[in-house]
């Protein structure tokens, strides 16, 4: 038992954003319910796919993000099923959504009637542009999220502006930030909830999130320090810092002050082009010329390095010369091993998986992975046992 | 002056912030946010060099402000024996520490988990650091590109077949942030109900990684490497961004085939909706460099607000890329509060970015960045019971400087 354990939170959640946030919390032993539609969660359709793809519960993207959650279905959306929902309402802490704005008013969750019905209740509605949508953005998927909240037009930095800026890391960037505020709202919320004795509605926006995730720049920016432009690199900074390919794979190396340049002088063997440069031109010297020289010859030398070996040695000499890593070199990085970041899970269908964990260690209550995510519908009998009237729900 | 009274759910908790700069800074806005007493704990000595960045001095500070609003800043020089003594009278009386020194930095200053558990059992203890505390690359540092590219995160984003590009430049420190403050508010829960306290060790490089979980799955479960992948996705087709009038661009993304008819309808009328080439998902996978060219063809004429709008309403998601032109003046974003107003040390009125979320019973956010010190008299008087006289004593002897 760890952190949370006695909440009892419903998912009503089908999307990567709400289904995280649910993650986020179960892994510290709350329990959390989740209510599927008859067809399943939209998230059990979609990939990466383990083995016997094609075959039922063989959602790599499900496993992940449902890992210590029950099953029950249950469909909302039919009277018997509102009706079973409001009967668990009463017996749970709260409840996450996300799905489109207006649907928890649909099924009978409208914000304002919450209070009277349910005061202890915490909910939670993520949802693209927060309620009520703003006018002409009903509609929104992570890659739009990505590129309304400035993100997206900034990626690359130092970009060729004739070709298309980017989408960011993977598939599901914009929801997995916004899970993790929306995970740290519920907590706060019932947190609260223990001195005012009152729930109430958290409304999270996904486009806010990730605007507030560039709250340094744009901070400035909306406060008039900074200059605001149409540029796609507004949000650079100056300077050689870049990616570099080594004899396999790449590195990233940050340079920013004289003790930086200091050590990778060091590092290189202070060849003849690094003594014609002066020791603090990061800080003050740092023109287009220098940078352009600087990384054509530090790219000549990391050419024929190790990226791991060159990196350890950096880093003694406090140069941030880091590799950049691919997905395969994660589980054998001797830090992540000892942190145990990956841990064994045993999935009835897809079968034991290294599966990535949390990046925090809460040294007398940490997250664990105590049960592998639900089959559809594997505790929809248990659940429903807890209502007072199941009789209802037989149809 | 305290900022006690602004309600939300943390009120009444007091944080206590030995941070510099984005990150840790970033979980102390939250817990502010969410109606925390938040104090970062300064001094001339060692001060956070997001104070002085830029083309302006400390007495402005920007990018601080940006950073650190409804926050007391109280000075104290942990480097001197009176100054580490009155940090820790002040942890002493606080239910939250947030550390993101250089790595042994803490326990050097006697400022470390051991050092304020002696004297505050309870407390919640967060140290933050690019690879965690322990472990054999604990001693290696960086800023935040280079937890992305340690993550696996840089090595993903770039045009396909191409060597990575990585994110922008910015990205990840905020995010460590949000994961450190989530980790903080858990642990307060477990407090509540057993009064024991912890200590939590938050890596930076383990927050990027957590951002593509369902990439790691993909090797936990296939041993597949992904790469870059431009803007692809294996689910939707199109999804892409695209040349608008004057520079601009815009995202469009079809999650299913009635998407993509209403695209197609929208660009060609039913002759280019029925196109073979573009049938269902696996047609337009399969043709999705033709489809990528003939809608950038189509948008390239086109400006892409009135776009966005007119794809909206045919059912298709879709966003135009967004500058900081754009971005500042969001209507929606002022509208929701993403953007508000303050006051603070230097102006009346100062906008700041506010949280993402709107909650029942939130905390008022009425204050901007603090001035360093500006809450000394509050913290050193009213906390730590300490006279005027004794203030003034201290501030002689360079403890408060």
């Amino acid at each position: 038992m760890t952190a949370l354990a006695r909440l009892r939170v419903l998912e009503l959640a089908q999307g990567v954003a709400g289904e995280y946030c649910g993650k986020l919390i179960s892994d510290f032993s709350a329990e959390v319910i989740k209510i599927e539609p008859p067809g399943g969660s939209p998230t059990r359709a979609l990939g990466p796919f383990g083995q016997g793809a094609g075959r039922r519960e063989t959602s790599g993207l499900f496993a992940y993000l449902n890992t210590n959650k029950a099953s029950a279905v249950l469909d909302v959306e039919t009277p018997a099923g509102a009706a079973a929902l409001q009967g668990l309402l009463a017996r749970i802490d709260a409840v996450i959504d996300d799905h489109p704005p207006g649907w928890l008013e649909h099924i009978g969750l409208a914000p304002n009637t919450l209070a009277q019905r349910h005061p202890r209740l915490v909910v939670c509605s993520i949802t693209a542009y927060g309620q009520p949508p703003p006018e002409g953005r009903d509609l929104a998927e992570d890659l739009n999220v990505f590129h309304a909240s400035g993100w997206g037009y900034h990626t690359p930095s130092a970009p060729d502006d004739r070709r298309p800026p980017l989408k960011g890391p993977g598939r599901f960037l914009a929801s997995y930030e916004t899970g993790l505020d929306a995970a740290l709202c519920v907590v706060s919320a019932l947190y609260g909830r223990g001195r005012t004795g009152l729930g109430g509605f958290i409304d999270i926006s996904k486009q806010a999130t990730m605007v507030s995730r560039i709250d340094y720049v744009i901070g400035q920016m909306v406060a008039g320090d900074m200059d605001v432009t149409s540029s796609r690199t507004a949000l650079d900074l100056w300077g050689p810092a870049a990616i570099f390919a080594c004899r396999e794979g790449y590195v990233y190396l940050w340079l920013s002050d004289q003790a930086h340049w200091a050590g990778l002088r060091r590092l290189i063997g202070d060849p003849e082009w690094m003594r014609a440069f002066p020791d603090r031109w990061l800080e003050h010297e740092n023109t287009p010329e220098r940078v352009a020289t600087c990384r054509k010859e530090i790219a000549a030398w990391l050419a024929a390095q190790d990226r791991n070996e060159v990196s350890a040695r950096a880093q003694k000499l406090g140069v941030q010369l880091v590799p950049v890593n691919d997905a395969s070199d994660l589980p054998k990085s001797p830090q992540y091993q000892f942190r145990r970041y990956f841990t064994e899970v045993d999935h009835p269908v897809l079968g034991r998986a290294q599966y990535p964990t949390t990046p925090y260690r809460l040294s007398v209550t940490p997250a664990q992975i105590t049960s592998a995510a639900p089959t559809l519908g594997e505790h929809t009998g248990a659940v429903l046992a807890q209502l007072a009237a199941p009789s209802e729900l037989d149809r | 002056m305290s900022l006690a009274g602004r309600g939300g759910p943390l009120a009444g908790l007091r944080v206590v912030e030995l941070t510099r700069v984005w990150a840790g800074p970033y979980a102390g806005k939250q817990l502010a946010f969410l109606g925390a007493e938040v104090i970062k704990v300064e001094s001339l000595g060692s001060l956070d060099a997001s104070r002085s960045y830029g083309k302006t001095t400390l007495a402005i500070s920007p990018g601080f402000r940006a950073v650190n609003p409804q926050k007391l800043s109280v000075q104290m020089d942990m480097k001197t024996d009176q100054g580490r003594a009155l940090v820790l009278r002040l942890l002493e009386k606080t239910d939250v520490v947030i550390e993101n020194l250089r790595p042994g930095a803490a326990d050097r200053l006697g400022v470390g988990y051991e050092a304020v558990k002696a004297v505050n059992p309870g407390v919640v203890y967060v140290s933050m650091s690019m690879y965690g505390k322990e472990g054999p690359l604990s001693y290696q540092t960086g800023y935040a590109p280079c937890f992305v590219a340690c993550g696996g995160l840089t090595y993903i984003v770039g045009y396909e077949n191409e060597p990575p590009t990585g994110m922008n430049i910015r990205y990840a420190d905020s995010t460590f942030g949000a994961a450190a403050a989530y980790a903080a508010v858990v642990a307060l829960m477990h407090r509540r109900r057993t009064g024991i306290g912890q200590f939590i060790d938050v890596s930076a490089c383990e927050t990027a990684s957590s951002m593509i979980g369902d990439i790691l799955m993909d090797h936990a479960l296939n041993g597949k490497v992904q790469a870059c992948d431009g803007n692809r996705h294996p689910e939707m087709a199109p999804h892409g961004v695209y040349p608008c009038l004057g520079g601009a661009w815009i995202s469009i993304a079809a999650p299913d085939d009635g998407a993509w008819r209403a695209l197609a309808e929208t660009m060609d009328g039913p002759r280019l909706a029925g196109h073979p080439h573009f049938r269902s998902l696996a047609d337009r996978k399969v043709h999705e460099p033709e489809l990528d060219r003939l809608i950038s063809a189509w948008t390239a004429a086109q400006e892409a607000p009135k776009l966005a709008r007119l794809l909206q309403s045919r059912g298709v998601p879709a966003a135009k890329s967004l500058d900081t032109v754009d971005l500042c003046s969001d209507e929606a974003l002022w509208a929701r509060g993403a953007y508000r107003t303050v006051s603070d040390a230097w102006e009346d009125s100062r906008p700041i970015v506010g949280p993402a979320w709107r909650m029942t019973g939130e905390a008022a956010i009425v204050r901007g960045g603090p001035a360093l010190g500006e809450h000394n008299a509050y913290v050193l008087g009213e906390i730590l019971g300490l006279s005027p006289e004794e203030q003034q004593r201290l501030a002689d002897s360079g403890a408060t400087r």
